[in-house]
């Protein structure tokens, strides 16, 4: 392979815009065509994961409960917006944002479990699929007979991924849990969020990240084993993931820290405390004060770098400090934490003025690294990700024009892209029930009257 | 502030327990009173994907070779950790003298570092993403460090890299070029907003940029109305997030060349891309509507009951907001205070778990919880409502954390035991499984450790050339 002498000689900006053009995604080959995902999961760990994997091309069976569909579809910000219809047979409920972000691509089948017919129909499904994954309480599955050790037998290729909360072995074995419990739990609130001193308590990250998270490095580890599967042992797996554990791994330094010194990590507000200055600082304007939206009347804030010595003195010199350069010359003095206490109060009275923008250019004028505080809206009107395709307006096939995250990642040759956000409930029982277990026409109509699916 | 805030001058000392300060609980005691049917099933799990059993087991990704070239910046470590922790060779290539990373430590607080035997000292979030990885130090801004790297690209699976956009494409060891000598090579550039596009990233960008440029920032932390301001995450989370779908996207595209594609690819992935792909329903909703997403502290814009509030010593989280969790957490409130049970229960507003979504509705709910939680501790809290099968659980601090029992048994917290660095407790491996389990072999080098044997090995370097390229500061 080489490249054409048109790619080698155009400049590297047009170079990376021609080889990631999101224009061109589906006119290149999918990595994961022909692998089949089943997924009965429901609310986001185990949902994200199969999505990651309906991403890259995998054909992905969402199975949820008939009629409501999975708990999700019921969960949207202060009940307010819903996409129309939840399904075929109640055009006049919608399915919640909850359900957004962590179902695109995939083919929606609706299956009752607590009927033995049910079970027959997912045995048929297992007997088919490359990967598995599945959320429901560790151990059920493998009562109903449909679990790892059952479908590993019939089909010794298969990836059983398991997520949950606290999984099925241990001493929390039994409880339930959510990724806030991960968060609450595992110590992630213990570190976010400004000291007692200054005001604050333990703190969430907003977004559902035990979950999301969770479910990619499952997303990564199935591809990992599909890997090792195709390439080395021609054997399946059965994988674990549990929600409680995720948490560990992002702190683990934190960890290290405890276990050498007895130190129990705090929190430091919007600081940073292995560098200074690298941190969010209060500007004292709203950069749309005649907005009726409390989110936007809020005064901005801005991120600043300028840990490096020059850094730190072109900071000064331009937020009319020119003593604290003087004070704290070298990263270590300014590190320290009384330091820090000192500094940011200073430089934060440079912005007392400014809105955030103001602010923002102002560092980046003089060379520093800065960033506003964006919220949503902003962050929505940002031509930089919707060209890389990470934030994407599509012409979804059931609810028209939908803005959605897309692929987190780039790939050159074989892109992942997003065909649809989601679909209503039992929407492909028909295609999944004809084409993978050979039921005919009046057989489904016949399970549907059962309400089976 | 007070007179309880520490200085740097007056800090206390602290005793620091051996771990486990409490035993980890053995078998019979996790299982005691479980009859033999039910715990038949925890007992196969725990038999086919305990750690202790991870040596006599395989690596998924065995013999796959990785240049992490990547400096000053978590996300390409973090990327590189889920390789090696599955059993790739992943190389370090740091600058001589070694990552700046390895200097950073809180607060600059010396005595929180690591010490090899050699005497050398490494920050912990650096050594935490060290794990089962080599060292080698080579200049890239020299010539002879470029020709070096050019010579043993075509042994390399995936290179990973963080400079300024287009850089290394400038230095002539960029993708273009590199995929010249080695098609296989899957190229791989991380950072936090992108190398091309109008928002590419600044030289030395790091987290949190790719937090607050993406809306996480301003979304994490309370209301105005309730004290509070948007609020970066404790730890480097779009650096971490973004690292992991790397290596999805990273993986994936190994998985395409040995499948059918037969060759490698560039990959780029940054640390704000990857918590806009997470970050729940924020575009959908400003797409429909034009909201913006508000701070909601830590309460869920979305599910109620689902949020941490407080109690006697700390904070609780409590979630369940479907009818049958609901009424449970009722009922076990309603033990101890029967009146706050029936003001809810009887509440019409409150019967259709989409009703109990508005804010007003959430203010009454929490009200009414935390009336009962308030004189109870997290511990008598979390007993109470797991009698009812509800999820809850106390805010934990790291001394906690490390002390669950549930993480002690399942090794989710273990202690390395290092030839370098000696025993450090750490995170364990997050890939739990039956077949190809990960693992934690060692827990990180010194700088440059391993030039002698990967410069041999790789590049046929003899004793003499090693020599003149560590003379004239390449290596």
């Amino acid at each position: 392979m080489t490249l054409s002498k048109a790619l080698k000689d155009m400049t590297f900006e047009d170079f990376c815009r021609s080889v990631f053009n999101t224009k061109e995604r589906f006119s290149k080959p999918e990595v994961l065509k022909g692998v089949r995902v089943v997924s009965t999961t429901q609310y986001i760990l185990g949902p994200s994961c199969a999505a990651y994997l309906a991403e890259l091309g995998a054909e992905t069976i969402k199975v949820e409960l008939p009629k409501r569909g999975e708990p999700m579809r019921h969960t949207t910000p202060f009940n307010e917006p819903f996409l129309y219809p939840l399904s075929r047979w109640m055009p006049d409920k919608g399915t919640g944002l909850g359900f957004f972000g962590a179902n695109p691509n995939e083919y929606f089948l609706s299956l009752d479990f607590h009927k033995p017919e049910a079970i027959q129909i997912m045995k048929r499904l297992a007997a088919k699929t490359d990967v598995f994954c599945e959320n429901y309480r560790a151990g059920t599955f493998d009562r109903w007979g449909i679990g790892a050790r059952q479908h590993l037998k019939v089909n010794p290729r298969t990836i059983y991924q398991w997520m949950g909360g606290f999984g099925g072995w241990g001493p929390g074995r039994n409880r339930a849990s959510y990724d806030i419990l991960g968060q609450a739990q595992g110590g992630c609130f213990s570190i976010t969020g400004w000291p007692k001193e200054y005001g604050g308590l333990p703190g969430k990250q907003t977004i559902w990240i035990m979950d999301y998270w969770g479910g990619a490095i499952s997303a990564f580890n199935c591809i990992a084993s599909l890997f090792w599967r195709d390439n080395v042992s021609g054997k399946g797996n059965f994988l674990e993931y549990s929600q409680v554990h995720g948490a560990q791994r992002h702190l683990t330094d934190f960890i290290a820290l405890y276990g050498k010194t007895g130190v129990v990590a705090q929190r430091w507000g919007n600081w940073e405390p292995l560098l200074c200055v690298h941190g969010i600082l209060k500007c004292g304007k709203s950069s749309y004060p005649n907005s009726k939206n409390p989110q936007e009347q809020e005064v901005g804030y801005c991120f600043v770098s300028a840990y490096k010595d020059e850094d730190f003195k072109k900071l000064c010199k331009l937020v009319g400090k020119d003593e604290l350069a003087k004070k704290y010359p070298t990263h270590s003095d300014r590190v320290a934490a009384d330091a820090q206490m000192a500094i940011y109060p200073e430089i934060e009275k440079f912005g007392a003025d400014k809105t955030k923008e103001q602010v923002w250019k102002a560092f980046t004028d003089a060379g520093l690294v800065a960033q506003p505080v964006w919220n949503s809206k902003e962050v929505s009107e940002q031509e930089h990700f919707h060209l890389r395709g990470t934030i994407q307006w599509i012409d979804d096939p059931t609810f028209g024009d939908v803005q959605t995250q897309g692929p987190a990642y780039q790939l050159s040759e074989t892109p992942a892209r997003i065909r649809w956000v989601f679909k209503p409930v039992g929407a492909d029982n028909e295609y999944i029930l004809s084409k993978l277990c050979g039921y005919s026409g009046s057989h489904i109509a016949e399970l549907e009257a059962k309400e089976i699916i | 502030m007070g007179d309880t805030w520490r200085t740097e001058k007056k800090r206390p000392t602290i005793k620091v327990l051996p771990w486990p300060a409490i035993p980890t609980p053995t078998v019979d005691e996790v299982y005691a009173g479980v009859d033999e049917k039910k715990k038949e099933y925890s007992l196969w799990v725990e038999s086919a994907v305990r750690q202790q059993f991870n040596a006599d087991k395989p690596e998924s990704l065995d013999g796959i070779r990785i240049l992490d070239c990547t400096a000053n910046q978590q996300i390409g470590h973090w990327c590189s950790s889920h390789f090696s922790e599955l059993g790739a060779e992943v190389i370090m290539v740091e600058p001589p003298g070694g990552d700046p990373m390895r200097t950073r430590t809180p607060f600059g607080r010396e005595e929180y570092m690591f010490t090899a035997k050699s005497g050398e000292k490494c920050g912990a979030r650096f050594l935490a993403e060290a794990r089962n990885k080599f060292s080698i130090t080579l200049d890239l801004e020299k010539e002879e460090g470029r020709a070096l790297l050019k010579k043993i690209i075509s042994q390399v699976d995936i290179l990973i890299e963080n400079a300024a956009p287009g850089h290394f494409d400038k230095l002539g060891i960029g993708y273009r070029q590199l995929s010249e000598i080695n098609p296989g090579l899957v190229y791989l550039w991380v950072g936090e907003r992108g190398q091309w596009g109008p928002l590419k990233d600044q030289p030395g960008a790091m987290d949190p940029v790719g937090q607050a440029s993406m809306g996480f920032v301003h979304g994490t932390g309370a209301p105005v109305s309730f004290g509070g301001t948007p609020t970066r995450s404790g730890w480097w989370l779009a650096d971490q997030v973004g690292g992991t779908f790397a290596a999805m996207g990273t993986m994936a595209a190994l998985y395409a060349r040995e499948k059918f594609l037969g060759k490698g690819q560039f990959v780029e992935c940054t640390a704000a891309e990857g918590v806009i792909r997470i970050i729940d329903y924020n575009w959908g909703w400003h797409g429909m509507d034009s909201s913006i997403r508000p701070r909601y502290g830590n309460w869920d814009l979305a599910i109620n009951i689902y949020a941490v509030n407080p109690c006697k010593d700390g904070q609780i989280m409590v979630g369940g907001g479907h009818d049958r969790l609901w009424f449970r957490i009722w009922r076990a409130c309603g033990k101890a205070k029967p009146y706050l049970e029936q003001h809810i229960c009887e509440d019409p507003k409150l019967r259709v778990v989409t009703d109990r979504l508005p804010h007003y509705i959430q203010v009454e709910t929490y009200t009414t919880l935390v009336e009962w939680m308030k004189d109870l501790t997290r511990y008598e809290c979390e007993t109470a409502l797991q009698e009812e099968e509800v999820a809850s659980g106390g805010v934990s601090f790291l001394d906690e954390v490390c002390e669950f029992p549930h993480y002690k048994y399942r090794g989710h917290i273990e202690i390395v035991d290092d030839l370098n660095y000696g025993k450090v407790l750490i995170g364990a491996s997050g890939f739990i499984g039956m077949n190809t389990p990960g693992r934690i072999k060692w827990i990180g080098r010194t700088v440059g450790q391993d030039n002698e044997d990967i410069f041999r090995r790789l590049a046929g370097l003899d004793r003499e050339g090693l020599a003149s390229l560590k003379k004239g500061g390449v290596i």
